[in-house]
């Protein structure tokens, strides 16, 4: 006993004289939303890197930003079009590599080729479209178009936003004979990076990242305030909520049911990009995805008048608490005004015969289109098809859990039943959700689609119509067409959208793709999912808002978050935001997007 | 010194723990599969949802993944891969976390659990019984009614329900002990006072919300063998010569506790499973919380890794209760016949 008693205090004498090691609340943001579970790797081949190492760690040549429709060179000082078909990079002269390399032409070669060889990593499948990546000089790369495949959309958007590796030490790790794709580079010493910060600790527990204070960026975007990222690994959305009222995260990105009670009725320092409904900023698209390889619900006669019959209004309010808005026929993101000029407002009027294009809530119009395309009532409410064939009984599904989209389930369900189709709510788990939904074995599902992006809409027509992407039914495909619509002409037109410099071309083929879709009615856009962003200023300010609009994607766990450290300052210390948060005519550091096309356009004359 | 007998006995013991362990793996490496879906759903999902994503780059990370982890071959095939990589000490490469090696993510929350698991078991144990042997002994006092009636409350309560009720009250309305996590956010496990003090404050609830609600089942199950003892032969024998109080007290307590240590190698499986939903509930960041992710995720590699280990520890547990047994029952340590 004795001995036990001796080790004990000499444990506790030990334990005494090494300090606590703790990170300064003041200099630390604190961050949940974007990591569930351990960490998985800080190396960029892998096919989920862990959250960070994708923009903090590691930076691209450009970042797309929304809200002008632009794009902010990070690496990259400038990029020339040598011929319609060529495209150089050149490399800011300041850019090193955390352990003081400069950062070359080689390593892009170096990232791109591994990438090809691996078909995992940065810019995975960019041989699709690309031919050549090759050094012209030490800091000048070049990439040349593809010109069996040509879609400058893709091309534009793998060379300006992969992100490059250290060849110096990635060679190390492939002549250790270690497979790269096993390499975890979870030691901060070791770290190289080209990125504002490196990682700094982390446990089950806890993700952590330290500000490089002497970062070769330094001097053209300033660094970044907060010293320390944290980000802290929840359960669950509810523990993140307790965390979040206990004061004890800044940055979030979750759900959060009745958001405005929080700073209402709870009086915390706590806001969201919009003070007022619907609070965040819209994310992509949700839809109403409707088999179109099941008689006869791929009637488009069927298919409209489930659109008609969909209560956007109410199941927003009741189920989403209003946290969208209901999304556009043409399946254009219109709460951006860049690609509001993609929409034929016309057509979408006449069709929709709503002010805004949008389809109204009518069940009578439901009906009447059914009646008119001959499916009439049997004795037991449902119709049946002029062939014979019932409407139901169907299925539509989310997965089990997810209790707002589980509600609009229930919502729809009931407004189809009324207009006479049989369709019942189903809600398994996620992954068996997630199967029927990419080998086309459901009926309907709600599910999300693509976001706003440089190539949008092309992006969103692509990933719902474009039949080449999918795969026959009973075969998983994740890549997109999930519906399994097949269209010869909209693949022909998505084509032309891609492989045209003129802007007019392009958009009158979107205008053509809209007029198909109003026809025969894929699938329905119903909803613009959130962007879940929510911000605690008790420690640091500047967040953007609807009222501090320099950055549109704030959520940290989008990859393209990054600028959003470079606006916030300290509480105790606010700062303005930096003025290079503005496009290059008004003195910022972003290049419009259409400028790009039009240095492109212009190789042509 | 240890007899013919009991090498005999410790054998067959080995033999039969080695049977169940083949068992109980083959079950967790089937029961996952049966589950409908596909364990990279989860993964491809998140990387489609990330707005910038080619559609030609999820197609690849598809055909890389499914090769990677061979979930196309069949399914006895994959069985002998795991058994034949299990024995050599690898127990794959997690689905959700991948390149992590389900081992690696094992290692650094398994003492965690350990932490928590083998203290609080121990402490209900030895609690329980000390509590059910003196209420036996006091038989229909207001001491035995009152243990008897708070343990057949208290044995009913569901570990995660009590771990609820204790953050609701002392983390919540009380505010005087954290509602979660193994230490407060920020600080780093470091060997120092303040650490360790934080660890415990942390340590608390989880750890009495495990031994109030294990307490009860074994203290009724000892006030009853200890009433039953009481009306042996030997102890009516013992009062006849007039034996002390304190005396019969001892031998009564020695035989009854016997199957109370069987009793605690049958429940450390079970106190296990308690052990796990409440890191869930405390959002400890032990294997419980682990297998939560795992599951959810329907991660088969570490679904089978966690169980893998877990069972293996439990078993191990097991055996040095059985152990223990043998040394204390003269009837195996002495070599007669049972």
């Amino acid at each position: 006993m004795k001995k036990f008693l001796s080790i004990f205090l000499v444990l506790l004498f030990v334990m005494i004289s090494f300090a606590q090691i703790s990170l300064p609340r003041n200099e630390t943001v604190y961050v949940a939303g974007a990591l569930w579970g351990p960490a998985t790797t800080w190396n960029l081949y892998a096919p989920q890197s862990t959250w960070g190492t994708q923009q903090f760690l590691y930076v691209p040549p450009y970042i797309y930003d929304l809200g002008t429709d632009a794009w902010l060179p990070i690496l990259a000082e400038s990029y020339k079009f040598v011929d319609s078909k060529t495209l150089q990079l050149k490399i800011r002269d300041e850019a090193k590599w955390s352990d003081g390399r400069p950062i070359d032409a080689l390593d892009f070669v170096y990232t791109f080729n591994l990438t090809k060889r691996l078909g995992v990593g940065p810019g995975t499948a960019w041989e699709t479209y690309i031919e050549d990546v090759r050094a012209v000089s030490g800091k000048v790369v070049e990439f040349k178009l593809r010109e069996d495949n040509v879609n400058y959309f893709q091309f534009i958007n793998y060379a300006l936003t992969t992100i490059p590796v250290p060849e110096h030490v990635y060679k190390k790790i492939e002549e250790s004979g270690m497979n790269i794709k096993d390499w975890i580079n979870d030691k901060p010493e070791e770290q190289v990076v080209s990125g504002p910060y490196k990682l700094y600790y982390s446990d089950p527990n806890i993700v952590v990242y330290e500000r490089i204070d002497d970062w070769w960026g330094k001097e053209i975007f300033g660094l970044p305030e907060p010293k320390y990222i944290a980000h802290v690994i929840y359960k669950d959305n509810n523990s993140v909520n307790i965390a979040l009222e206990q004061g004890a995260i800044d940055w979030i990105g979750v759900f959060i049911p009745s958001v405005w009670e929080l700073w209402e009725k709870k009086k915390l320092p706590v806001g969201t990009w919009y003070k007022k409904e619907p609070y965040f900023l819209p994310d992509g698209v949700g839809f109403v995805y409707i088999n179109n390889t099941k008689e006869p619900l791929n009637n488009p006669a069927v298919k409209k008048a489930i659109a008609f019959a969909i209560p956007y209004n109410e199941m927003l309010k009741k189920a989403y608490f209003g946290y969208g808005k209901q999304a556009h026929p043409s399946m254009v993101i219109d709460l951006f005004e860049p690609y509001k000029e993609y929409i034929d407002y016309d057509l979408a009027r006449k069709v929709w015969g709503s002010e805004d294009g949008r389809v109204p809530t009518d069940l009578k119009t439901a009906e009447k289109i059914l009646d008119e395309a001959g499916f009439k009532k049997g004795p037991d409410g449902i119709r049946v098809s002029p062939d014979g064939q019932k409407l139901g009984p169907y299925t539509i599904s989310v997965p089990y859990g997810w209790t707002d989209w589980m509600m609009m389930c229930e919502m729809i369900a009931k407004n189809l039943r009324e207009i006479g189709i049989e369709v019942r709510t189903e809600f398994p788990d996620f992954s068996v959700w997630a199967d029927k939904m990419t080998k086309g074995t459901f009926d309907l599902i709600i599910s999300w689609s693509v976001g706003p992006s440089f190539d949008h809409p092309y992006n969103i027509y692509r990933f719902v119509g474009d039949y080449r992407l999918t795969s026959p039914v009973g075969v998983s495909n994740w890549a997109g067409d999930w519906e399994r619509y097949k269209n010869e002409e909209v693949m022909e037109l998505l084509d032309s959208a891609v492989t045209t410099l003129d802007p007019e071309v392009r958009k009158q083929a979107y205008f053509k793709i809209q007029k198909i879709f109003y026809e025969d009615m894929p699938s329905i856009p119903a909803f613009y999912t959130a962007h879940w962003y929510e911000f605690m200023t008790k420690y640091w300010v500047n967040w953007p808002t609807e009222d501090n609009p320099y950055w549109f994607r704030p959520s940290p766990w989008h990859t393209s978050t990054l600028p959003t450290l470079f606006g916030i300052s300290p509480a105790d210390n606010p700062k303005p935001v930096p003025t290079w948060f503005n496009t290059t005519d008004k003195g910022g550091y972003f290049v419009p997007t259409q400028k790009i096309f039009e240095d492109l356009q212009n190789t042509l004359k | 010194m240890i007899s013919k007998q009991m090498w005999k006995y410790i054998f067959r013991k080995l033999i039969f723990l080695i049977i169940t362990y083949i068992i109980a793996t083959t079950i967790v490496f089937l029961l996952p599969r049966i589950i409908p879906g596909n364990p990279l759903s989860q993964m491809l999902a998140s990387l489609s949802q990330v707005a910038q994503a080619n559609p030609e780059a999820i197609r690849a990370a598809e055909k890389n993944l499914m090769e990677e982890f061979g979930f196309g071959k069949p399914w006895y095939v994959q069985y002998f891969e795991f058994v034949s990589n299990a024995l050599r000490g690898n127990l794959g490469t997690s689905v959700a976390y991948y390149p992590r090696k389900v081992l690696d993510l094992i290692i650094p929350v398994l003492p965690w659990t350990l932490l928590l698991l083998l203290p609080a078991t121990i402490v209900a144990w030895f609690l329980g019984n000390s509590l059910g042997a003196w209420a036996g002994f006091r038989r229909n006092t207001w001491i035995d009614k009152g243990v008897l009636t708070t343990s057949l409350i208290v044995s009913q309560i569901p570990y995660y329900w009590l771990g609820m009720i204790l953050i609701y009250f002392f983390g919540v309305r009380l505010g005087i002990l954290p509602v979660g996590g193994a230490y407060t956010q920020g600080n780093f496990p470091s060997f120092s006072w303040n650490f360790f003090v934080d660890v415990l404050k942390h340590y608390i609830l989880p750890f009495s919300s495990i031994v109030i609600s294990a307490m009860g089942g074994w203290a009724i199950g000892m006030r009853l063998m200890v009433i039953y003892e009481l009306g042996n032969d030997y102890v009516r024998f013992s009062e006849a010569l007039g034996m002390k109080d304190k005396r019969i007290y001892k031998y009564v307590f020695r035989n009854s506790m016997l199957p109370q240590i069987t009793g605690l190698a049958l429940s450390l499986g079970g106190a296990l499973g308690g052990a796990l939903i409440t890191e869930i509930v405390f959002n400890y960041p032990g294997t419980g919380f682990l297998l939560f992710k795992a599951l959810t995720t329907l991660d088969y590699p570490l679904i089978q890794g966690v169980f893998v280990i877990l069972i293996a520890s439990i078993y191990l547990a097991n055996f040095i209760v059985d152990f223990i047994y043998a040394l204390i029952d003269p009837r195996i340590r002495l070599g007669q016949e049972e």
